[in-house]
């Protein structure tokens, strides 16, 4: 069920990917990760003349690494220009040569798997969602029973934001999944030593994903205070388990190791990274019918900022899936300590598992990764934290959840990217979905049970258990036996995704405008004054009517549109080669034959160049979604 | 089971409303359709609107060479007495209000509407007649005042010895597109605005804001007061969160004089205070 899951995620992102144009963010990374990978190029060259050393002289590094620095510490885009290096369909030497940011001295001979160069470098981010998934139904399934498991695996992908995140190559999707990585690590290092020391590994690969990471110890650290509260209330200060002292030796070492722009300056570039992420602006974004740019300093406007993430929570993800977490709450909430989540938390074993097992040899395992019991009850230490203990899952899922909510709800916070800043607490809605899905699904089950009791009287309360003991020798229509429920649940917890899939489907490519049936959809979010769009990944579709306009479009005003992603664009023949730019703002208005505008609530004035250099307030394209408009094309009047 | 029926029914209901919603947006087809319609009844003049309010670069991209960028860039919609509105999905426009329905007709998913009322009869335009204005920039310490003469269209009045100007230009306010007056204040002075003969009607009507997105995220209010006749009347402190705040002053008592009316603008931190305004004299 892991992999099928996996492939599935990666499947369906590698089917919708190509309908997602490139944002701001995203067209910067994949230059970063074409420069990086112009490193190791370098790196060859230099060893195979006998001067690998010149590689990491400071100039060197810097020649290609202070590309996308101090932003981003850079896993992902070394990913993203190793994947392209490696899987994309070379014609770098064509007419598109003179736009990669390195030389090109040669066809590369690669494994072309992907018809287009930005497929190469997203497929990394695409493979991260795949293994969301993936340790999603396994964390999961130490909760629940596997079809719940399952269908929280399906609804952490199924969310029209995140999903619109997961496909690029930037690290919203990555860092969302390192984040539960580690949230599942750590979980597991509460009774694993192993998994104690790998926290540190796995924290350190997350702070080389994004800046996020250095959160998360802050969100593990409140679960652990709180498992451990027996020991704080009798003035016993549990000792600080073997995770954190793993996190905080290897996540700074390996964040050092892994970044060379680091090495030569370390504490230098270290504080500017910090710094810049400290005090980021912040950029315009609409919420709620206003925009926000600024920390707000009056009192409403604070306690209205606050509401942010709950409110785009509340109104981004399925409201099945809010339903069933809500459930998933309730359901934890009223657990008892050491007690299982639902009353039947080992229905029978998926099949397909089975056969994965014996096939592959992988092992399933039981339900919980813990030792096999031991003589003598095991005692909670730093090494095993959680040893003896009940790890309090609905604590754990709480802070996991609400944590990077929290952070988010803080005025002096940037909101700018909306629901991605705090994407990790998404998967954890899921986990708390399928606890949900899992606890009505038994309830359900336990009322059929019941009904079947009082049908066939059977007062040990168990079903009958033979076709025999009914003097007709038919089939009921209740199953029999313990498992006789299992396909019903089995097709019950794929239809309740249906809802979050259908929704998501119909978010493409524009899941970041999409709103769920609360807010009424896009047009709903449209109405409710909730942001649209950022970065201008929304004309991929407008692109055919700028290609068709020559020769107009040599003079053509991009608004938003970064030239790293028209330079993408060109390379993948989606835009013609004779396509110009004329710059930002208004003298790139001025200077322009056709122009377009991305609708943001705060480009107003950027319009009002247009109206005032054209003459024209009459656009020639409105692309738009449900009725909503996204990208405004104009055209000068020709005199 | 009651658990199980709530989810099953909020799945089914989610799933339904993510197929059919979008099928509830206008189509192209409904959008033609409408404008032919709004063409035959429209008179120079009418102002055309789409409810909800986002939807307004489709209703331009279909009617919007009937539509002036004076009229779109508007100060307030007192001055039109007929409205049409296009609207989807049930929405009214804020420029309904005080007026009376004349007509209704459907178009597939959008609904064709047209509401009459008072226009606002206009003795005096300060956006049409602002060449006329005499700016000076007035120094209260040293209680001097040095004129800022006018330059061009483009550049309007330039004050000299600062260098910024007073000109009509479209602003954005509250990230929406104004046609105003833009006059920053000055440092350590006073901008002033005169026009020297004004038709005066029943009432001034005023509104200011601060002009663009970015600028606005810089501390700093300014005073905007409004003389008539050489008496101040009115003094408003505009701020980065006022957006575009309209007044009307009550002129009933000088109705039908000419007399001079001045703006006066100031800031004790004018950097990046992009202050816009226009005003009309009604009867």
């Amino acid at each position: 069920m892991t992999l099928l899951l996996f492939a599935g995620v990666v499947t369906w992102l590698l089917c919708a990917e190509g309908k997602e144009g490139f944002g701001r963010d995203e067209g910067q990374y994949m230059r970063a990760a074409e420069h990086y990978w112009g490193w190791f190029e370098e790196l060859g060259r230099n060893i195979r003349r006998g001067r690998g050393r010149l590689s990491f002289s400071a100039a060197e590094i810097d020649r290609f690494w202070s590309d996308n620095a101090p932003d981003h510490p850079v896993i992902m885009k070394t990913l993203y220009g190793l994947s392209w290096r490696a899987f994309h369909r070379c014609t770098c030497t064509g007419f598109a040569r003179g736009l990669h940011p390195i030389r090109i001295t040669g066809r590369h001979v690669t494994l072309p798997l992907f018809k287009r160069e930005s497929t190469a470098f997203r497929f990394p981010a695409i493979l991260m969602s795949g293994l969301l998934a993936a340790l999603v139904y396994r964390f999961a399934r130490r909760l629940v029973p596997w079809p719940a498991a399952a269908a929280g695996a399906v609804l952490a992908i199924a969310q029209p934001h995140y999903f619109f995140h997961a496909p690029i190559a930037c690290f919203d999707a990555p860092i969302t999944t390192m984040a539960f990585a580690l949230g599942f690590a750590y979980w597991k290092s509460l009774r694993s030593a192993r998994w104690g020391l790998l926290c540190g590994l796995v924290f350190g690969i997350a702070l080389g994903v994004k800046h996020n990471a250095w959160l998360m110890p802050v969100f593990l650290a409140a679960h652990h205070l709180w498992m451990r509260r027996g020991d704080w209330r009798r003035w016993r200060p549990p000792p600080v388990p073997l995770a954190f002292v793993s996190m905080a030796v290897l996540g700074p070492l390996i964040f050092f190791l892994h970044w060379p722009w680091l090495w030569h300056h370390p504490i230098l570039r270290t504080r500017t990274y910090l710094n810049r992420h400290l005090q980021h602006e912040h950029y315009n974004f609409e919420y709620l019918g206003r925009n926000w740019n600024l920390p707000p300093t009056d009192r409403d406007l604070k306690l209205l900022r606050l509401t942010f993430p709950f409110v785009s929570t509340g109104l981004t993800v399925p409201v099945t899936t809010l339903g069933l977490a809500v459930l998933g709450g309730l359901a934890l909430g009223r657990r008892r300590r050491n007690q299982a989540l639902v009353l039947d938390p080992d229905p029978p074993e998926d099949g397909l598992g089975l056969g994965l097992r014996l096939g592959l040899g992988l092992g399933a395992g039981p339900a919980d990764d813990s030792p096999p019991p031991p003589l003598s009850p095991p005692r909670a230490s730093w090494l095993r934290p959680g040893a003896g203990l009940d790890r309090s899952p609905g604590a754990f899922i709480a802070v996991q959840l609400f944590g990077p909510l929290a952070v988010l709800a803080l005025p002096s916070t940037p909101i700018f990217g909306g629901v991605k800043h705090f994407m990790p607490a998404t998967p954890y809605i899921a986990v708390a979905a399928s606890c949900g899905l899992a606890w009505i699904t038994s309830g359900l089950v336990e009322a059929l049970r019941e009904r079947s009791r009082q049908r066939f009287g059977r007062p040990d309360g168990l079903p009958p258990s033979h076709l025999d003991d009914r003097p007709d020798g038919r089939a009921d229509a209740l199953p029999r036996g313990r498992g006789a429920f299992a396909p019903a649940v089995i097709l019950w917890s794929a239809l309740i995704c249906v809802p979050a899939v259908t929704e998501t489907w119909r978010s493409v490519p524009d899941g970041l405008s999409h709103y769920n049936m609360i807010a009424g959809g896009f047009a709903g979010g449209a109405s409710l004054g909730m942001n649209r769009q950022f970065w201008a990944y929304c004309v991929l579709p407008i692109l055919d009517w700028v290609n068709g306009h020559e020769p107009e479009n040599q003079r053509m005003y991009w608004h938003d549109v970064i030239g790293d992603a028209l330079a993408m664009y060109k390379r993948e023949g989606r835009l013609a080669m004779s396509v110009g730019d004329t710059g930002y703002g208004q003298p790139g208005v001025a200077r322009s034959a056709m122009g377009l505008m991305v609708y943001e609530r705060h480009w107003a004035m950027f319009e009002s160049y247009i109206w005032d250099s054209y003459g024209t307030l009459k656009p020639a394209l409105v692309r738009a979604r449900e009725g909503v408009p996204l990208v405004i094309g104009y055209e000068r009047p020709k005199p | 089971m009651w658990g199980a029926a709530g989810v099953a029914l909020l799945a089914l209901l989610e799933t339904a409303q993510a197929l059919i919603a979008p099928w509830r947006a206008p189509r192209t087809a409904d959008w033609q359709a409408a404008t032919v319609q709004l063409r035959a009844g429209f008179q120079p003049g009418d102002l055309i609107v789409a409810a909800p309010a986002w939807a307004d670069p489709v209703m331009r991209l279909h009617a919007g060479d009937l539509l002036p960028i004076p009229i779109m860039a508007r100060m307030d919609d007192a001055r039109f007495g007929r409205v049409w509105v296009l609207s989807q999905r049930g929405a009214h426009a804020p420029e309904e209000a005080g007026r009376v329905q004349a007509f209704e007709a459907r178009f597939g998913a959008l609904t064709l509407r047209r509401f009459e009322g008072v226009a606002a009869e206009v003795t005096y335009d300060f956006l049409e007649r602002w060449q006329d204005a005499t700016v000076r920039r007035w120094d209260p310490v040293a209680r001097t005042s040095s004129p800022c003469p006018w330059q061009t269209p483009a550049s309007g009045f330039v004050c000299q010895a600062s260098g910024n100007s007073v000109r009509r230009t479209l602003v954005e306010v509250d990230q929406r597109i104004r046609r105003a007056l833009l006059a920053p204040p000055v440092p350590g002075g006073v901008v002033a605005v005169e026009f020297r003969a004004v038709t005066l009607g029943r009432e001034l009507a005023v509104a200011a804001g601060l002009h663009d997105t970015w600028a606005r995220k810089s501390p700093g209010t300014v005073c905007f007061e409004v003389w008539i006749a050489g008496q101040p009347v009115r003094s408003v402190t505009v701020d980065n969160r006022g957006g575009w705040r309209a007044f009307t002053i009550d002129t009933a008592a000088r109705l039908g004089q000419s007399v001079p009316v001045r703006f006066q603008i100031s800031s004790p931190q004018p950097t990046l205070r992009f202050l816009a305004f226009a005003a009309e004299a009604r009867r």
